[in-house]
């Protein structure tokens, strides 16, 4: 995702320098558990609203129950 | 990119090249994902298109228009099973109709050139804004269509037809009357209209027409 | 993972299968990495060690140890789902002593191309297929005994009709048969849905209790006994029972809740507010999805929107601090080169590969004129493939990638990512479907198929020859937003996105903000609905950046995504706005009853009327001896084919009322189905414990309502059959309330085309896509949430509004938005100004401009939506819809049709 920098201020210099301290470290925005359809789902919404996300998943990949179905109602699209 | 997008042209160029039946898939009427509502455009297309299959002798059973959503994908395996029986049944292109290779060859391509000037027909003079696939085929079974149809494409298609056989050879009234299936006083009238634009003219020596 | 020696029951395929110890957790987790889980022989008894030896990366390391790393963060949001219900806990189902008693996510597993028989749905007693199926319904759920929950699991009747359906797919001659209790098809489409599973040939939804009563010892068949009103009692004996599971709280619920100190509801599910489902009690703490209780997967997806919405509002001060730009190499210019493509054949596992011989089409690839390499790979859309994919772009100097694999709807997004990592424009990325177009539906014709492949493989790579790179436009967006319509949805929706610094205009019809809840007094938990609409509207009024015009009407609406411009009419006024994005909560009306005297008596009235009278203590309604209600009343017909959802919670809460206010009073309830669904069970269950009277009618035989003379008075008299007692009823009724159907908007239709967006079938607005984009529209931009898009309950339209904003803000928030580069162009030289192009487009993309070789047709880039309808208008095909140029269309059907290949053609499918 693109984010346009535009000039830049003091203000704003002293605000990249805090982040870029912070960036290193396990600073986030959010922390979302589960990385079912809805935990995948608020992760991307929140990156893409400018937002740094930890998604923390107790499995060993993620996709939750849905991964496990087949196809999914109405539509009977493939639930992958 | 929308079914309106499918063209006379690429339907043409399957035949053309071999198959023996085409389907068109659209979303359903009134669902079209863009509000250009491009699914009605097509089947007029295809309506269109099969009466100029039918007065070219081939069968318009082998082209196909059904409206579906996507999430239909029983519905769109059982139509196309059932099409392709029915083409199955049907022969192949020409050979099921008992026309030969050259003469179908001569239609497709007469078909083929007429390509420019029926979109122009279909956008000028065919406009319909009907809602419901009923009345599309109406409008297509009409006295009204069918005087469009004679005055604004057979005519043409003949002519098209006869330019591309004199292209090879000279021939008689007699000899295009049974290459094309049409009667001798038919050919006169379009050969007169081609000569009056300049297409044909009629050579004394050989007694037969010649291209212009 | 061919090495680990230890096989033992895989937890993905519900134990059905056996896996390695090492192993990939499904083959197509992200990340598609193996992992080793404990039942490691490593790991439990210090043996083994094979697969460290084996690695050639030396990639697996046995002395590793869990790590600890503290994260801090702004704001938690729970996802931790749900658990299937394990019937072990009762052991009248058999399940776990019956092999053939499955539970539905075992027959999910089954079913599925990659589960334990490879799509085959086999009984584990014999390997055979099954043809006489029975689900039992309501495993787990509505049931007040130990070890089951009282709610309703809201998702199980129509994941058994979706069951039932691809289980005829499989096998067209089975017999299915769904035991059940009311059938709960409440949701979007759900109704219809409930058709085409009861239509199917061999397929029976029967009303009845059953209880699973013995095997058959040879055969290992299931006996099930049930009881019919028709039939009596019966018992019947089926190849595989399906046991319909609900839907219990995640396992570790009582470690969440207290790892982060939030309340737990009576459940064991999230507590949350009353009025906003993804709020738990700890500020800062979200959850979504189906931790706040049985929901489907719309719900979850949009309440997962609406808990980062409620994140961004906290916080938006700090948006953007921690994000890093993504930046790709420059972009190559390949526009003079000669072709040079490269395909990537893919196995997608077995998917394709296992009916696909793609060595061979690889070979053939290699025959074919300008490709300059052909390789295979496992699952192209693995990190490691798609870097080889990058790799092989730069080594070989391709110019034209295709990837054969699944479907461009899933993966085409991935692929042209990956060509852009390598310097090479991304419409220079072309797909062939060998998945669903190829092994998916000639699974049992391999030859064929693979001669499909090539012949798909080969009309690609005929197209990609005429590919040109494209550029795609950052369009600027308009940081402010339009929402349409002030009731609950719109408010909601508003304050959010204005929460989080954005300009909100609020447009509202009436003079009044609130919608349909202005109506509305009390929900089933108690709400006081009137107090939360003043709030709201007063939060509303009071926000700096929510603009409200009431008494609105919208007479103009132009622009695109980022860019849009609304003209309203408002108190004599008007406005011209400007607004990067829409939102539609307009909203939805309550069908006017022609049936039952509505209209004729005025002792027949609406559920929501019946709620008035009884907010205002009318005592006509509160005193009254006896109190009749009718359900599905102008819906689940042929007029409206779907169910209003909500009508069946509102009547029971109406009556709970009355019960409240005057138990004496006789309350009846004619029902078809009772969809109390999710946590609106245990009010069902209340209300029959109070003595309200349900009684079900058939479709065919509907109540009769006449108004009698009797004793000088008019008394009205509803006539109905019992199904229980097997006769007709007469009862005597004061009041008669009809649960009237929600219909959409009167405006509906007239906002399908100011904001070219589309309607369903039903009349109420189309979602992108019913499951995975249920708050936009396919027309970028545009929004929606609330009873607009179907009708629902509160909390839902809270959570939906929330959901709804939460997207906005994630075009909001960025300074621009792409357009794709498939859009038209015209070609000045062949235009013959003839208007054709310009009369059809709808969007207004095309006009006249005056050029060096006189007046031609041009298209603007930024209103093309790329649907190419005026390719097929133009005479000459000046006018082309880059990327599916008639170049690139006639080259596919030329390659499809070869004629060198003498085999018999049969049709091309355009």
């Amino acid at each position: 995702m693109n984010i346009k920098v535009p000039a830049v201020t003091g203000m704003e210099r002293a605000k990249e320098r805090h982040a870029k301290s912070l960036a290193g470290a396990n600073f986030g925005d959010v922390l979302v558990a589960g990385g079912g359809i809805s935990g995948i789902q608020a992760s991307l919404d929140l990156a893409n609203a400018g937002f740094k996300v930890y998604l923390v998943e107790k499995g060993p990949a993620i996709g939750g129950h849905m991964a496990q179905l087949d196809k999914t109602f109405p539509t009977n699209d493939c639930s992958m | 990119m929308c079914t309106g997008r499918v063209d006379l042209a690429h339907v043409l160029r399957a035949f053309s090249k071999g198959s023996d039946g085409v389907f068109i898939g659209g979303c359903r009427l009134n669902e079209c994902n863009y509000i250009t509502h491009g699914n009605y455009h097509a089947l007029n297309k295809v309506l269109l298109f099969k009466k100029i299959m039918a007065h070219l002798g081939l069968n318009p059973e082998r082209l196909k228009i059904e409206f579906m959503s996507s999430g239909e994908g029983n519905l769109f395996a059982e139509v196309v099973d059932h099409f392709i029986k029915q083409v199955k049944e049907l022969g192949p292109l020409g050979q099921g109709e008992g026309i030969d290779e050259n003469g179908l060859k001569l239609k497709l391509k007469a078909f083929t050139k007429l390509i420019p000037y029926i979109r122009l027909v279909e956008s000028e003079r065919l406009r319909v804004h009907f809602t419901t696939i009923e009345e599309y085929q109406a409008f297509y079974s009409s006295e009204e269509l069918e005087r469009l149809f004679r005055e604004l494409i057979a005519g043409k298609l003949a002519i098209s037809q006869i330019v591309l056989l004199l292209r090879e050879k000279p021939l008689s009234t007699g000899e295009m009357s049974a290459i094309l299936g049409l009667t001798p006083s038919e050919i006169s009238r379009h050969l007169s209209s081609s000569a009056r634009q300049g297409l044909v003219r009629y050579d004394e020596s050989g007694k037969r027409f010649v291209l212009a | 993972m061919e090495y680990c020696p230890v096989k033992y029951p895989d937890q993905f395929n519900q134990a059905i299968s056996k896996n390695k110890a090492i192993h990939i957790y499904y083959s197509q987790a992200i990340p598609l990495i193996t992992y080793i889980d404990e039942s490691c022989l490593y790991l439990k008894e210090k043996k083994c060690r094979i697969c460290e030896a084996v690695c050639k990366n030396n990639a697996i390391d046995f002395n590793q140890t869990a790590e600890k790393v503290e994260i801090k963060a702004g704001a938690i949001v729970l996802a931790p789902g749900f658990e299937p219900f394990d019937p072990r806990l009762r052991e009248d189902y058999g399940y776990g002593k019956f092999a053939n008693v499955v539970t539905s996510m075992d027959y999910e597993r089954l079913l599925c191309a990659t589960g334990p028989y490879e799509g085959e749905v086999l009984r584990s007693s014999d390997l055979k297929h099954p043809h006489k199926i029975a689900w039992i319904q309501c495993v787990g759920s509505r049931q007040v005994t130990p070890g089951g929950s009282s709610y309703c699991s809201a998702v199980c009747c129509t994941y058994t009709q979706k069951q039932v359906i691809l289980t005829k797919d499989h096998d067209a001659a089975a017999e299915c048969a769904v035991f059940h209790n009311d059938i709960r098809s409440y949701g979007k489409d759900f109704e219809r849905f409930y058709q085409r599973a009861e239509s199917l040939p061999g397929v029976r939804f029967i009303r009845s209790y059953v209880s699973v009563v013995r095997e058959n010892p040879e055969t290992k068949s299931v006996t099930i006994r049930y009881a019919t009103t028709a039939d009596g009692v019966k018992e019947e004996e089926f190849d595989m029972v399906v046991l319909s599971v609900g839907l219990n709280p995640p396992a570790d619920f009582k470690d969440l809740a207290d790892k982060f100190k939030i309340e737990l509801n009576g459940h064991g599910f999230c507590q949350t507010d009353p009025v906003n489902p993804v709020e738990t009690s700890r500020p800062g703490i979200f959850i979504s999805g189906a931790f706040q209780g049985p929901v489907d997967i719309p719900e979850s997806v949009f309440s997962a929107s609406g808990a980062g919405s409620r994140c961004g509002e906290l916080l938006t001060a700090r948006r953007g601090d921690l994000a890093r730009e993504r930046v790709y190499p420059p972009e190559r210019d390949a526009s003079g080169e000669e072709p040079r493509i490269g395909v990537f054949v893919c196995h997608c596992g077995a998917n394709i590969g296992r009916i696909v011989n793609v060595p061979e089409a690889v070979e053939y690839c290699k025959t074919l004129p300008n490709v300059v390499h052909a390789q295979e790979q496992l699952f192209s859309c693995a990190t490691n493939c798609a870097g080889e994919i990058t790799d092989m772009i730069k080594e070989k100097g391709l110019n034209r990638v295709i990837v054969a694999a699944c479907s461009p709807r899933t993966l085409e997004a991935l692929f042209r990512d990956t060509l852009r990592e390598a310097g090479l424009n991304q419409y220079y990325y072309e797909m062939a479907n060998i998945r669903e177009h190829c092994s998916w539906v000639h699974p049992k014709e391999k030859e064929e198929a693979t001669r499909k492949a090539k012949d798909l493989i080969r009309m690609s790579v005929a197209r990609s020859r005429h590919l040109e790179p494209l550029m795609e436009i950052e369009l600027p967006v308009n940081k402010a937003a339009l929402v349409v319509g002030g009731g609950i949805a719109g408010m909601t929706c508003a304050l959010s996105i204005a929460g989080q610094g954005h300009e909100v205009h609020l447009v509202e019809k009436e003079t009044e903000l609130g919608g349909t809840a202005r109506r509305i007094h009390d929900t089933l938990e108690g709400l006081d609905v009137q107090a939360y609409l003043r709030d709201l509207i007063k939060k509303v009024y009071r926000h700096p950046l929510i603009h409200v015009y009431t008494g609105a009407a919208i007479s103009d609406a132009a622009g695109y995504v980022g860019n849009f411009v609304t003209v309203v009419r408002s108190e004599g006024r008007v406005f011209e706005i400007k607004h990067g994005a829409t939102v539609i909560a307009v909203g939805a009306d309550i069908y006017t009853p022609a049936e039952y005297l509505y209209g004729e008596d005025e002792r027949v009235m609406t559920h929501l009327d019946l709620e008035e009278r009884i907010a205002k203590g009318d005592a006509k309604v509160t005193n009254a001896a006896s109190v009749v209600m009718i359900q599905c009343v102008g819906c689940r017909n042929e007029d409206r084919n779907y169910c209003s959802r909500i009508c069946c919670s509102e009547s029971i809460k109406n009556a709970l009322k009355l019960k409240a206010i005057n138990p004496g009073t006789d309350v009846y309830i004619l029902f078809r189905d009772i969809r109390t669904y999710g946590y609106n069970e245990d009010y069902y269950r209340e209300a029959a414990g109070k003595e309200v009277r349900f009684i079900r009618y058939e479709p065919h035989d509907p109540p009769l309502v006449e108004a009698v003379a009797e004793g000088g008075k008019s008394i009205l008299k509803v006539t109905a059959t019992d199904y229980v007692l097997g006769k007709k009823l007469e009862l005597d009724a004061d009041i008669i309330a009809l649960a009237a159907a929600i219909i959409p908007a009167a405006g509906a239709r007239e906002l399908e085309n100011l904001f070219k967006v589309g309607l369903n079938p039903d009349g109420f607005f189309k979602e992108a896509h019913v499951k995975l984009r249920p708050v936009e529209f396919a027309a970028e931009g545009v929004y929606l949430c609330g009873i607009a898009h179907y009708p629902k309950l509160i909390k839902e339209t809270v959570s939906q509004a929330y959901g709804a904003a939460g997207r906005v803000l994630t075009l909001l928030s960025s300074d621009t938005v792409t357009a794709s580069g498939s859009i038209c162009a015209v070609d000045e030289n062949k235009c013959i100004s003839c208007g054709a192009c310009i009369a059809a487009c709808k969007y207004g993309a095309i006009e006249f401009r005056e050029t060096p070789l006189g007046r031609k047709a041009a298209v603007n880039p930024v209103l093309c939506k790329g649907d190419g309808l005026c390719n097929a208008k133009c005479p000459t095909g000046a006018i082309q819809l880059k990327h599916f140029t008639d170049d690139e269309i006639l080259s596919q059907i030329d390659a499809a049709l070869l004629e060198e290949e003498s085999a018999e053609r049969d049709q091309a499918v355009v």
